[in-house]
């Protein structure tokens, strides 16, 4: 018996955005599949809310294609729930009326608006200020509110642009738990330079850097083919520049290894045998080693690689 | 059901926007008694001062006294009228009135001489050769002084011929035109003003369109299925209500200060209405202009001043007309809406003209009104409403 092929409800085909000389999003191609939660992970800049705002149509595209499944505008709308990187809403109306006034726009019949907003604000921690206006909430709370008028029409598919941005870690695991939950009914597209978020969340990643897709997989292949199993970090008190890079090409010989600042990022198969004779080699090069870490691969990892810079740079 | 949403909801932020709303609805009524203020305080004012030097004379063992008389008919005079605005104050020192003369605390100065009650007695017998000498002092430079000596001669030469029984030898009948005899120069006002309480409402109305632009919940409004003619008919419906209750509040303050209401109701609300749709749509246009409320408040300031003294709002403005259309005089200032309202509020409020007479001016009122709605809808869903 053959495995069903995943159904393809958005598919992306040289995409371009360019603002005069800046090529903000350079030919990109993807597909979205029902029921997936599909994550783009890259640096600030790297053009994933660009790419955002133009599935949701809030850019035009300079070039390329974005189908749906070939609908029309007004299908789409009503497909698409969008929760934008900066907090949206209605300072003056309190959480419950923006939610249900949101919710006649999509022309949701009252009862079910009304029920559904209360609904919502439960399973996002607000019913106790579902009667406080939007402008007095907190950020974290402003935050959810936010993700609860992306949801209020019940969208087949819903972007998410940092979701995780600003939140406390509470709200953060809520927020979290929230979306998985969401998955089994809906396809998501989350953006976040927060590779945890990622790696947490998403079923497949793509990694932008640039405007331009470096490589889409699922977290798990992507930590297990780019890589080599363990990464170990040494964090030098650096002497002098030229200094650093002798060390560094010694050590080349053996180990891959990238320089990020003060960080050396060594990576390897079975590191931990082979801690001892690394440290002794920084050392006796006249190095002071401020801290040790060893851990497995993550997608940050994988972004280094692939870009030889890290994500908050 | 979305357009009653938007309705809702652009009642409850209006409503919630108290700062805005007071703002625009204390506007009119503010104008209207600042305006009061301004009539009552520039209102003329002739103080004229008696002094009675007459020393009586004895009719048929009867004392009388005509320079006491003729003070007492001056103060009845006055007191009959209303619109008479002279104040007569009885002096007996002369220096001191001088004093007051030169400090223009008194535009003119009487003076009745002793024998004038003796030269009236023998005047009506017919037997007095020479006039009684009545001195008038004051500064003839002084406007105040002229009108103030004109009406004392006036009034003695009233008196005397009461006093000896002669007839006029001619009757002067005075007949106002139209209305103008019974209306003041603050009634003249009040329409101008009523209608410049409408143009308030500019502000309000521009910042409930970018409000949404400015929180960029525009963007939630785009992507739901709302379409921009429901979300600027919800926003114009609450900006009506906001601008009858502006018009209705000044015209109150009006009554109160004196105002008399001439004219339909049903022709004033609809002057009312169709001004209140009008600056709404030339808000879309500035709303179309800008991002923020603040650049509302600079850029809003333009059109503000132009409809505020170039249409007859904050005072009665004229100019000539450019050319005629079916006999209605069109002009420059005529592009702007609130000239015709105003026209119009003047026909129906100071001339007591009727529906028929406002035709022209309404449908002047509605061509505008239809030519900013256009442009403003066409700018503001292009600036700020379509989806890529």
């Amino acid at each position: 018996m053959s495995v069903p092929t995943p159904e393809t409800i958005i598919k992306i085909t040289g995409l371009k955005k360019s603002f005069k000389d800046l090529a903000a999003v350079d030919n990109i191609s993807f597909e979205v599949c029902k029921g997936e939660i599909f994550g783009l992970l890259g640096p600030n800049g790297a053009g994933k809310t660009t790419t955002i705002n133009m599935i949701c149509g809030l850019l035009p595209a300079s070039d390329g294609k974005i189908d749906f499944q070939s609908r029309e505008l007004k299908e789409i709308k009503s497909l698409i729930g969008y929760c934008p990187q900066e907090n949206i809403y209605f300072p003056k109306l309190t959480c419950f009326e923006q939610l249900v006034f949101m919710g006649n726009l999509y022309d949701i019949p009252s009862d079910r608006c009304r029920e559904r907003a209360m609904g919502l604000l439960e399973m996002l921690g607000l019913i106790n200020k579902s009667k406080v206006c939007a402008k007095n909430l907190s950020g974290g709370m402003k935050r959810r509110l936010n993700i609860a008028l992306a949801l209020i029409h019940d969208p087949g598919i819903l972007i998410l642009d940092e979701p995780e941005a600003g939140l406390d870690p509470q709200s953060r695991v809520l927020v979290r738990n929230f979306i998985k939950s969401l998955s089994k009914e809906k396809t998501i597209i989350l953006t976040s330079h927060n590779m945890d978020e990622v790696d947490r969340l998403a079923d497949r990643v793509a990694i932008m850097d640039y405007g331009k897709i470096m490589l889409i997989d699922t977290p798990y292949n992507l930590k297990n083919s780019i890589g080599e199993g363990d990464v170990l970090e040494i964090e030098i008190i650096e002497e002098s520049a030229d200094k650093t890079a002798a060390l560094i090409s010694v050590l080349k010989h053996e180990y891959n290894i990238i320089q990020s600042g003060n960080l050396l990022i060594i990576k390897a198969i079975h590191l931990i045998d082979k801690i001892h004779g690394i440290t002794s080699s920084i050392k006796e090069a006249g190095f002071t080693i401020k801290e040790t870490k060893l851990r497995e691969n993550t997608l940050e990892d994988v972004f280094i690689h692939l870009t030889g810079r890290m994500l908050r740079q | 059901m979305k357009l009653l949403s938007i309705i809702i909801k652009s009642l409850k932020e209006q409503w919630r926007s108290f700062w805005i709303l007071i703002l625009t609805l204390s506007m009119g009524p503010f104008f209207i008694f600042v305006y009061y203020l301004i009539i009552e305080t520039s209102k003329p004012h002739y103080d004229v001062a008696i002094i009675n030097n007459d020393k009586g004379y004895i009719l048929r063992s009867e004392p009388l006294n005509k320079g006491e008389e003729f003070i007492l008919f001056f103060t009845g005079s006055v007191k009959d009228s209303v619109n008479m605005p002279f104040f007569i104050k009885k002096a007996h020192d002369k220096t001191d009135v001088l004093q007051s003369l030169k400090n223009k605390k008194t535009d003119a100065l009487v003076i009745i001489p002793e024998d004038f009650s003796e030269h009236l007695v023998k005047q009506q017998d017919g037997d007095s050769t020479t006039p009684a000498e009545i001195q008038f002092y004051g500064d003839l430079t002084n406007v105040n002084y002229l009108l103030s000596a004109l009406w004392a001669n006036e009034t003695m030469n009233s008196f005397i011929k009461v006093s000896t029984g002669s007839e006029d030898l001619i009757k002067i009948s005075e007949t106002g035109i139209g209305t103008s005899s019974n209306i003041s120069d603050f009634d003249m006002i009040v329409p101008g003003l009523l209608i410049l309480s409408v143009i308030m409402l500019m502000f309000t109305a521009t910042i409930a369109f970018i409000s949404e632009v400015e929180n960029k919940t525009i963007i939630r409004l785009k992507l739901s299925r709302i379409s921009t003619f429901e979300f600027i008919t919800g926003i114009t419906a609450v900006q009506i209500i906001v601008g009858i209750i502006s018009i209705l509040l000044t015209l109150l303050t009006a009554v109160i200060l004196g105002f008399e209401f001439h004219g339909s109701a049903a022709v004033f609300i609809l002057i009312a209405i169709l001004t209140s749709i009008s600056m709404i749509a030339f808000s879309l246009i500035i709303a179309a202009l800008t991002k923020t409320a603040n650049e509302v408040l600079i850029v809003g300031n333009f059109p503000l001043f132009l409809f505020m003294f170039f249409t007859g709002a904050a005072f009665p403005f004229r100019s000539e007309g450019l050319f005629s259309l079916f006999g209605y005089p069109v002009t420059l200032q005529g592009l702007m809406s609130p000239t015709h309202a105003i026209s119009a509020l003047n026909k129906i409020m100071i001339m007591q003209m009727k529906l028929g007479d406002i035709i022209p001016e309404i449908i002047a009122l509605i061509i505008l009104t239809v030519i900013y709605f256009l442009t403003g809808i066409i700018l503001y869903r292009k600036r700020h409403m379509t989806l890529k």
